[in-house]
């Protein structure tokens, strides 16, 4: 880790910039939790709340941009400074995008709620752990400038992706068999399609925290040595 | 870090040759040893910045490329040489004056004479003998148009230099080094007594000119340095601790004491 600047200020505004983004993660992934425990637990009011607080994290998101901006303006960061300003606006948008997300399962959890008791929602439990587990060490990662970690993302995305694609294919027979419960299945579906979206977007802040701690930018790097 | 033969290719695509060989390097003034075992390979063409804490002797490497501080009583290279393609510049055969032809120097603050600006521009050529007027007339009007001087003082070319602000001082002060072609164009902070759009003014001159000049730039701002070279060497305590493609120094430096330095955690 890198001493204080001779210029206070600065630390102090790379340091409101990192604790805007973290506040923003703890909040992004509250949402989640309580978008996936309201469809678990049936429990519209949840819903509810998940779905106002999501304009709390946008606010977020547009004070990291304006903190960016300004730490950019008014102290010309570069080195591990300028990729600090460059990841952290990068991945507070990949935050925003996780709330939307957990807005869209409080949405589909309210509409699966009002219908009748839908045993396959169970289902969802699994994904979200692993889709949280991501978005957490991601965090960390960008936290701890913990690129060892942020690389294995990828990986353990895969997982997700091989769960993600076994639930798809097993509620699509269901959707064939089963009877007055098509919508409620319909719904799940997309759940599950954002959870899995959760977990790319995780790994897009892993790849963030990996060019903040070694500057190497790690995108698309399979399609590039094909 | 890089060397002739390991440089990546720079920012701006140029001859990739060394126009200053620095080897192992070392300078004193007196008993005191300023400069230890630099070694540098300066590409021709391209802009290379000097960074550093003062003191650290960027600028006394500088002055050794055309040794001005041959001036200095007890100044001397005491181990390893400074060579222009090739040629040794402290070997005994040199012609100091011919050597300042080839590697001019602008300054810090602007020394324009008190002449006119065309004698100015024409200074440097007639004291190399040259007499023919048109010729001087010729190269006094293509410097000052290389300078980007020229539409601004075509009108009052025989008024004294004087006359012109900070900004366009310090511009003549480069037509007239570049009026006797030389290959190396040496600057010591040559924009820190500027104004903003004055510093933006010479800083494009250095830009459109380094097609045709090799530019070593001795600087104190770090936005300068990012801006305008294509590669950039930090100096500290009389040694080279980086030097590398100016992109990769202030994005990704290899030192920890390059990134202290240049994201102002130094001290």
């Amino acid at each position: 880790m890198n001493g204080p600047h001779i210029f206070r200020d600065f630390d102090i505004a790379i340091r409101n910039l990192k604790d805007e983004v973290l506040l923003m993660a703890s909040l992004t992934r509250q949402n989640l939790e309580r978008a996936t425990r309201s469809l678990l637990e049936r429990d519209i009011e949840l819903s509810r709340v998940v779905i106002g607080d999501d304009s709390e994290v946008d606010d977020l998101k547009i004070r990291v941009d304006q903190s960016g901006m300004e730490i950019l303006v008014r102290h010309h960061p570069v080195a591990s400074d300028l990729r600090l300003v460059i990841s952290s606006m990068k991945i507070s948008t990949c935050l925003e995008r996780i709330s939307d997300h957990a807005v869209n399962i409080a949405k589909r959890s309210k509409k699966i709620c009002k219908g009748p008791e839908l045993t396959d929602v169970a289902l969802v439990e699994p994904l979200y752990v692993m889709a949280d587990n991501l978005l957490r060490d991601a965090m960390i990662a960008f936290t701890d400038h913990n690129v060892e970690l942020a690389e294995g993302l990828k990986a353990r995305d895969k997982e997700l992706d091989r769960l993600h694609k076994s639930l798809i294919a097993s509620l699509s027979d269901r959707l064939e068999s089963s009877s007055g419960m098509a919508e409620s299945l319909l719904h799940l579906i997309f759940v599950i399609r954002s959870l899995e979206r959760v977990g790319d977007l995780a790994v897009n802040i892993g790849e963030d925290a990996v060019f903040l701690g070694s500057a190497q930018d790690i995108r698309h790097l399979s399609k590039k040595s094909q | 870090m890089i060397a002739a033969s390991t440089a990546s290719a720079p920012r701006h695509s140029a001859s990739s040759r060394a126009a200053v060989s620095v080897e192992n390097l070392d300078f004193c003034y007196g008993t005191s040893k300023v400069l230890k075992k630099i070694n540098l390979e300066i590409p021709a063409n391209q802009v290379t910045a000097l960074i550093g804490p003062s003191g650290c002797g960027k600028s006394t490497l500088l002055r050794c490329i055309n040794r001005m501080n041959d001036e200095i009583p007890g100044a001397h290279v005491s181990a390893g040489r400074i060579s222009l393609n090739g040629e040794d510049i402290n070997g005994p055969e040199v012609d100091v004056v011919k050597l300042r032809s080839e590697v001019g120097m602008v300054f810090q603050k602007s020394n324009v004479f008190p002449r006119s600006i065309f004698e100015n521009v024409a200074y440097g050529m007639q004291v190399r003998g040259e007499k023919n007027k048109a010729v001087i007339e010729q190269r006094v009007e293509e410097a000052l148009r290389q300078a980007a001087l020229w539409d601004e003082v075509k009108d009052r070319l025989h008024e004294s230099g004087f006359g012109l602000s900070g900004g366009q001082q310090q511009r003549l002060c480069i037509a007239r080094t570049i009026a006797v072609k030389p290959n190396i164009v040496l600057m010591d902070e040559p924009c820190s007594a500027l104004d903003p759009i004055a510093t933006l003014k010479v800083e494009e001159l250095i830009w459109e000119l380094r097609s045709q000049y090799t530019f070593i730039i001795v600087t104190h701002s770090m936005q300068q340095a990012s801006r305008i070279s294509d590669l950039t060497a930090f100096f500290y305590l009389g040694e080279v601790i980086e030097f590398d493609q100016t992109g990769k120094m202030f994005t990704n430096p290899s030192e920890k004491r390059t990134e202290e330095y240049i994201s102002g955690r130094f001290g």
